[in-house]
């Protein structure tokens, strides 16, 4: 209950870095439930190419990148104790697509493509989520407009005749396969003991608070 | 047979009884046993014991499975617990099912629980505010509610005495609308508070000032509690003890005496009037466990159940004299429920402090007292807001293109980034008599009681002042240098603050409140409600420490009552 954190967007949060998809299907209310298999929702196959793909948005540079941190394994497990159920078949055929789309471009499986292979597909696909996704909020930017147009807002306030000022409900924002799996490869592993520690600099008890230090060359960001 | 009952009967009585062990329940067991009553504080939730029980508290961030965050199980079992950003895996167990304990929404209300003992103490913000005279006079000057009882030189000494035992940190400004305290030494502002607080103060000449966050964290340590290690984990439960809780102060006080009986998993449900004396002669308690019912006995009853558990109890011990719920002949408890609008502010960037960082991590920001509404100022709204924020440095960086990923993102994200200073308003709401509580007898709990309905909402006078919350915040900012100021209003609902009060007010008069200057039931002298139930207004100041003091100051009435033969 940190009070602070409520005058925080949620992006903040979150690390800043997140989606605006991965956000919604966190925090946004889910009445579908979830798969209730005991099993995995992936191949052995596809647990391979999550790992792979992860390892592409956090490689190892100075610091060891997602494989190394065990971030496939997380995102396999995130996506079915925390995902509703649209997103899971979301994600699968998110994978199947980029397996085709290997295929399609190069005729090999994801998992022989050159690393320069894998940037370049991945990036079509980012681009693609991203024009989608800048497609679905201009719309629902639309729809909003018209729902707080104030000749229409009246008829929706309840009985003190004012305008409410009641949270709104956050537009549902269809799950994507890239956001899902960038925005959980990078929770996954600035939170693993590998990216905690490595990537960013961990102090489990500072002790004592500074304001204002000088900032030392190197410095990471705290985790 | 009578033999038996009247043994029965005096096992399970009591000098006194204490309805909840939060914070004000705490501090109620604590004055009365130190007082030498003999006391039985009833939990309806399980025992959380210090230190041993906070089970989350030094894992470390990749030892939580979800890395805080929720299942889709958690959320199907916490549909309203889960609606805003307390409810997490780090402290996944201090909350409640909700499904065990529904409630009837006549208009949304986000009712944030936790059943164990030390309450809400043990997850709250622990921002620590005293009242002034201005917060005390506002019901009487503009005619919203009713006008205290009190006035500031009333409960004054009492916020004295519960600070010095609390341990609240904090900045003495000598500001007439927020009185300073007994405080341990400030937390520090970071350099770019620094420089927003230079500014602000010089453009409005100090007529606003900006402070460090007056917190009931312990800079030092303090009455054999250990001091702030700057982890920001307070919520997961204080394995050092410095933050202020039931657990970590007051029980531990009770419990020396000698003089104090907890009762887990006693769940309160109604309180026993004796028409004969005019008194509460005990409680009916529902072993939440067993569901067997005892009823217990004693001499006065505190009741600190929550705002609203507190008001259910009340509302559901009806009787022939009291029909309508116990000492409320005055119609009015239940009524005029308040908590605090807020989630309405801006946020910029800060530019020049490239070259500086932080070190160690302050679970604490800064505090704007109210401006609004005084002295000469007047708006087109009555009463005030208050802001709290501050300024940090993460890994946010404005040329990250979106949704990149490879190894420039990778190495580029964990550089510090772009300084960010934000402020949010928090709001007082008026007293409204139609934003009200009442049993609903269509639904029950898990323990077979009718429930609470919540027809309660933020009205026009509210919604003006978030104008000024937001455009405000975004002034200052920009007087302050911030570059991108964005100003945000994410939308308020009842009981999002968790500062829900005001359902059993205290007043000068029987015939419009439930409770008097001494937190005494104007119609039931030997019942006393401390918690926020109690409030006549809301102010803007988170009120916890209110509560304390009004406590402290209850329970030395009490016993001096009981000592003159008067209870």
């Amino acid at each position: 209950m940190n009070r602070r954190e409520a005058v925080r967007s949620v992006a903040f949060l979150m690390g800043g870095a997140l989606s605006a998809t991965t956000i919604g299907v966190f925090l946004e209310s889910c009445n579908s439930t979830s798969t209730k298999s005991t099993g995995s929702l992936f191949t052995e196959d596809q647990q391979k190419l999550i790992t792979e793909v992860a390892d592409i948005i956090i490689p190892t540079t100075s610091s060891p990148g997602a494989k190394a941190a065990g971030v496939g394994p997380f995102i396999a497990m995130m996506l079915k104790d925390c995902y509703p159920e649209e997103a899971q078949k979301v994600f699968v055929k998110g994978l199947e697509d980029l397996e085709q789309q290997a295929r399609d471009g190069y005729k090999k499986t994801f998992i022989e493509l050159t690393v320069p292979q894998r940037q370049e597909l991945l990036g079509k696909l980012r681009d693609a989520t991203v024009a989608a996704t800048k497609v679905e909020k201009e719309k629902l930017e639309e729809l909003e407009k018209q729902k707080t147009d104030p000749e229409k807002a009246k008829s929706q306030t309840e009985n003190t005749g004012t305008i409410s000022i009641l949270p709104k409900d956050k537009p549902k924002m269809e799950p994507r396969f890239f956001s899902i799996i960038r925005d959980l490869t990078l929770l996954g592993y600035f939170t693993s003991e590998i990216g905690a520690t490595q990537a960013y600099s961990f102090v489990e008890i500072p002790g004592r608070y500074d304001g204002c230090v000088d900032l030392k060359p190197g410095q990471k960001v705290w985790s | 047979m009578s033999n038996l009952n009247v043994k029965a009967t005096a096992q399970n009585t009591y000098d006194a009884i204490v309805v909840g062990s939060g914070i004000s329940g705490g501090w109620a067991a604590k004055e009365l046993t130190e007082k030498g009553l003999k006391v039985l504080l009833l939990e309806r939730g399980r025992n959380i014991e210090h230190i041993k029980d906070y089970t989350t508290a030094m894992k470390k961030p990749w030892e939580f499975e979800h890395r805080g965050k929720l299942t889709e199980a958690q959320k199907e079992s916490h549909p309203v617990q889960k609606r805003d950003y307390p409810y997490t895996e780090f402290n996944e167990s201090f909350w409640v099912n909700d499904h065990d304990c529904p409630y009837t929404e006549v208009k949304r209300f986000d009712w944030y629980r936790g059943f164990h003992v030390g309450g809400k103490s043990l997850m709250w913000g622990r921002q620590s505010y005293r009242f002034s005279d201005m917060n005390f006079e506002d019901n009487l000057k503009d005619g919203h509610g009713v006008d205290w009882p009190i006035r500031y030189k009333d409960i004054a000494p009492w916020y004295d005495y519960v600070e010095k035992f609390a341990g609240i940190s904090g900045q003495a400004e000598n500001w007439p609308t927020l009185p300073d305290g007994q405080f341990l030494p400030p937390m520090e502002l970071n350099c770019v508070e620094k420089e927003v607080k230079k500014r602000i103060e010089a453009k409005w000449n100090k007529s606003r000032i900006m402070t460090i966050g007056r917190t009931a964290n312990l800079t030092v340590e303090h009455g054999g509690r250990g001091k702030c290690q700057y982890r920001n984990l307070c919520s997961r439960g204080c394995p050092f003890g410095a933050y202020f809780s039931t657990q970590s102060s007051t029980l531990p006080a009770a419990v020396a005496t000698g003089n104090l009986t907890l009762r887990p998993f006693s769940l309160v449900n109604s309180i026993i009037y004796d028409k004969e004396t005019q008194k509460a002669k005990g409680v009916v308690v529902i072993d939440s466990e067993t569901m067997e019912t005892t009823e217990y006995f004693a001499k006065i009853v505190f009741v600190n159940g929550s705002t609203l558990g507190t008001t259910f109890i009340l509302l559901n011990s009806t009787s022939d004299e009291f029909p309508d719920g116990l000492g409320n002949g005055s119609g009015q408890l239940g009524h005029n429920l308040m908590d605090h609008h807020f989630r309405c502010g801006a946020n910029g960037r800060i530019e020049g402090f490239d070259d500086k960082y932080t070190y160690g991590k302050r679970a604490n920001g800064i505090y704007i007292p109210r401006y609004r509404n005084v002295g000469n100022d007047k708006r087109d709204y009555l009463r005030g807001f208050g802001y709290q924020g501050g300024g940090s440095r993460g890994n946010w960086h404005a040329d990250v293109a979106e949704l990149a990923f490879g190894g420039d993102f990778k190495d580029q994200m964990t550089v510090p980034g772009a300084w960010t200073m934000g402020l949010g308003g928090f709001g007082e709401s008026l007293p409204y008599y139609e934003n009200k509580v009442f049993i609903d007898k269509s639904k029950k709990d898990k323990w077979g009681q009718p429930v609470l309905a919540i027809d309660c909402e933020f009205k026009d006078n509210e919604r003006k002042m978030r104008v000024d919350m937001m455009n405000d915040a975004a002034e200052m900012l920009e007087a302050a240098g911030a570059k991108d100021v964005k100003t945000f209003d994410n939308g308020s609902a009842p009981g999002m603050a968790i500062h829900e009060m005001g359902t059993a007010r205290m007043g000068h008069d029987p015939k419009t409140s439930v409770l008097n200057k001494w937190n005494q039931m104007h119609e039931v002298k030997n019942v006393f409600v401390t918690d926020g139930s109690c409030m006549g207004s809301a102010a803007c100041q988170n009120p916890s420490l209110t509560y304390m003091a009004l406590t402290a100051r209850a329970c030395d009435f009490a016993v001096s009552e009981l000592k003159k033969g008067n209870l």
